[in-house]
């Protein structure tokens, strides 16, 4: 830095950046990779139906093709081009990762809040909700429920969203128990705000941070959940190309590698992807874990 | 976030690697043979069982009277050494054999008359074989007598079957089997069964855990030609895959269940495998009865979603052109299946015979087991069944099921397509009408009309059914082959895909071949 730099900024200083730039900026690098990483998921996602790709319903070739220029990722044993599979997946995959953390994540702050802010009966009943659902393994509990409702992705996601809400729920109830405590809360309450203003205004602000950095994580928790549920048959219904189930019938032809390897990498690419990020934001935020 | 933690993931796969290496005994030990299969047992009481696995069991462990040539087409002596039928198939007469049970005690008349009472009133899956027996009784301790209520020629053929394998009456009574009318739940000796066997055959069961391993020693007191392998052990491998990996290293020396597709893949030179034809075979199957389906799904309208489908495409994406086209539902080489042509796709006939029934915009949804059955992945093969109905402007939607939701939703007919497997239990074309026809009161009729058998039933088919069952030979022959056109008109059952079958086995065994009524013969096989 020069002596005459200084006072140029000084004088003119640029515009600051807004806080979504400001944070990336401060993200470690695997941070930065897996946010560049979601982001081209997120664009195939919205753009996907323009790409110049084969059908990823109807036969294109002989079936079994190892990849080829033609075929990139080969076909699969209906004549279908597994690439353009993969990257439909995502059509179906990714937005339901969304939907699910949306409203796990909805519905465990808002009975979280609500539990933390009121005690009593509230937190007795809502919590104890919360213990019986963690007690089962989320696998175990996703599959009762969508053996239960049927097959379909519909039925996957409420099953996901019943194991989902209760990490929100605690998450959610512990920071509003910390932050009731707090002296401008006590004036809130002092000054004869209503309570459901006070949780609104004064508490739940400053509640968000670590639900947003566990849902981050837990997205691609969410997608690998979906396709194991779609693995063993409990959530997408053929033709669908959805990534669980695309490797379900790959994973009988072993030696048709192609098939479960484009839904794979796929998979994997995300679950990494918003581990790197959730990380990184985890490293910023969280006090308590640095 | 706790969910799912890499170490997890690394337990698994730990545990998993373990499975696979800590797999039994090496195949190499010479007097012992190794089998790879994943194993559908349902029972291993010869009564109760029905299930593939317990085929080729039943048969190394019991003996039936008769049983089948490896021409798959004769009937040759077991235990009976010859028999007699009256002229009208209403009388049967079986003179045994001086053989001997595993204990040493001789197989007697009575012990066959107590099996045979014993299956039928067990009323277990099985007992079907026993249908319309009016009496048996023991002439004397070598000959045995078998009254049936109507004209039965194909009851020697269900002798043929491994669940009438004759079991030593007075070792399994002891151990609470009972035989007489209150059998089926009287009988306690299920459990007992799956440790012990009480059979006459060439080897004894000698230890069974489900899912992991089924054992059978050499019977030292065998009556016939002993066995070449003293012990023989059926190991549990899930998939086509894995069954060849375990081949191929020479952990096992017979893989049962190796699809097509995989068998080209096997690349080591010490592994033989054969391609034959099998008499089974996948089918789609209509449910009329099903909700809201009895006016649509007409004859006419199952008639055109026949023509619509694209059999030699089925064919190839479903076993890689490994096997053969079916026309009616009995497999190709039963009787009278001969005279029968398979259908031929024909698009545009589907679409007209549609739109005159006034349903081109036909929706549709079928519920299937989400299995892979003879190397067929139902999941592909009703993909294709949706491509091809979709061609003539029918929407299907597919419902990959498990099986107990597949059987509840059957019964109470939940959806109007199915598709499922059928393999035969003896040599004879009589079951697959018994299981198929749509006459009033059988199997396939109550599923198809859901409990309303007269929406679906068929009256030329009884006639028929009665009429091939009274005579032998080409008339019996003729019967079968009109029964097969009046169940093509039904248009219920389709049957796609008869998957060929891969025997696959280490070059140094010999004796491995494929039977209509027992699987795999064990006692047959040795080692060069």
């Amino acid at each position: 830095m020069t002596d005459a730099s200084q006072p140029a900024a000084q004088i003119a200083p640029r515009r600051t950046p807004g806080p979504i730039a400001r944070t990336m900026r401060r993200l470690p690098l695997t941070a930065k990779i897996g946010a560049a990483i979601l982001l081209m998921w997120l664009i195939t996602v919205v753009t996907v139906q323009l790409w110049p790709l084969a059908d990823p319903l109807q036969m294109v070739g002989r079936r079994l093709q190892p990849p080829s220029m033609d075929h990139w990722l080969g076909t699969d044993a209906l004549g279908r081009d597994v690439f353009s599979r993969t990257l439909h997946g995502a059509v179906w995959s990714i937005p339901i990762a969304i939907v699910v953390v949306a409203c796990a994540v909805a519905i465990g702050s808002f009975l979280g809040a609500i539990s933390g802010f009121f005690g009593g009966w509230w937190d007795t009943i809502i919590m104890r909700l919360v213990d019986v659902t963690v007690a089962f393994p989320p696998i175990l509990l996703a599959m009762a429920v969508a053996a239960m409702l049927g097959p379909g992705l519909a039925n996957a996601s409420i099953a996901m969203v019943i194991v989902w809400w209760p990490i929100y729920a605690r998450l959610m109830r512990a920071q509003v128990l910390e932050v009731r405590e707090r002296e401008h809360v006590e004036a809130a309450v002092a000054g004869g705000a209503p309570p459901l203003r006070v949780l609104r205004v004064h508490v739940l602000p400053l509640c968000w941070t670590p639900t947003l950095i566990n849902a981050t994580m837990d997205f691609g928790q969410v997608v690998l959940l979906a396709a194991s549920l779609s693995f063993i048959g409990l959530g997408a219904t053929p033709p669908s190309p959805e990534w669980g189930s695309m490797i379900s019938e790959g994973a009988t032809r072993f030696y048709n590698w192609w098939i479960a390897f484009g839904p794979g990498m796929a998979i994997l690419t995300v679950v990494l992807a918003t581990s790197f990020l959730g990380d990184g934001l985890r490293d910023l935020f969280d006090r308590r874990s640095q | 976030m706790t969910h799912f933690r890499l170490k997890h993931g690394l337990t698994a796969l730990a545990l998993a690697g373990s499975a696979v290496f800590a797999a039994p005994a090496l195949a190499q030990d010479d007097d012992t043979l190794v089998i790879a299969r994943s194993m559908d047992v349902n029972s291993l009481d010869p009564s109760r069982a029905f299930c593939d696995t317990c085929q080729f069991y039943l048969t190394a462990v019991y003996e039936t009277l008769v049983t089948l040539d490896p021409d798959n087409k004769t009937l040759v002596p077991n235990l009976a050494e010859s028999w007699e039928v009256n002229d009208d198939f209403t009388e049967f007469t079986f003179m045994l054999k001086d053989a001997v049970f595993a204990d040493g005690s001789p197989v007697e008349a009575s012990d066959v008359v107590w099996t045979f009472e014993r299956l039928k009133n067990l009323k277990a899956s099985p007992s079907f074989l026993m249908d319309g027996l009016a009496s048996a009784e023991a002439v004397d301790a070598k000959t045995v007598k078998f009254t049936v209520e109507a004209p039965n020629a194909e009851f020697l053929n269900k002798v043929s079957a491994p669940y009438a394998g004759i079991i030593n009456a007075e070792v399994a009574e002891a151990n609470g089997a009972v035989a007489g009318d209150g059998a089926a739940e009287g009988d306690k000796a299920e459990p007992w069964f799956l440790e012990n066997s009480a059979g006459s055959g060439p080897f004894q069961l000698a230890g069974y855990s489900p899912e992991a391993e089924l054992r059978l020693a050499r019977n030292d007191s065998y009556w016939g030609t002993a066995p070449a392998f003293s012990e023989i052990v059926v190991t549990q491998i899930q998939d086509a895959v894995s069954q060849a990996q375990a081949l191929e290293t020479g952990q096992v020396d017979i893989a049962m269940q190796i699809d097509p597709d995989t068998a080209q893949s096997i690349r080591s030179g010490d592994v033989t495998t054969e391609v034959v034809p099998s008499f089974n075979f996948v089918y789609i199957g209509f449910i009329p009865g099903a909700k809201g389906m009895s006016e649509v799904l007409t004859p006419e309208v199952r008639q055109a979603l026949a023509l619509a489908i694209d059999y030699d495409g089925m064919l190839d994406f479903t076993v890689g052109g490994n096997g053969t086209k079916v026309a009616a539902p009995i497999p190709n080489g039963f009787p009278g299946t001969a005279g029968l042509t398979p259908r031929e796709q024909d698009v545009e006939k589907a679409k007209e015979m549609l739109a005159a029934a006034g349903q081109s915009d036909l929706k549709l949804v079928a519920g299937y087991p989400n299995d892979n059955i003879y190397g067929v992945d139902f999941n592909i093969m009703m993909q294709k069944v949706q491509q091809d109905f979709a061609a003539v402007g029918v929407e299907l939607e597919l419902k990959p099921l498990t099986w107990a939701v597949w059987r509840d939703e059957l019964g109470a007919g939940e959806w109007p397509v199915t598709a499922i497997y059928y393999a035969p239990d003896y040599y004879g074309s009589g079951q697959y009408v018994a299981y198929f026809a749509m006459i009033e009161g059988y199997p396939w009729t109550g599923r198809a009309g859901v409990g309303n058998d007269a929406l679906v039933a068929n009256p030329a088919e009884a006639e028929l059914y009665a009429k091939a069952l009274a005579s032998s030979g080409e008339e019996a022959e003729a019967a079968y082959t009109a029964l097969g056109e009046e169940m093509m008109k039904d248009a219920i059952i389709l049957p796609l895909v008869s998957p060929n079958l891969v025997l696959a086995y280490r070059n140094d065994i010999e004796g491995v071949r494929y039977s209509a009524c027992c699987n795999l013969p064990l006692a047959e096989i040795s080692r060069k």
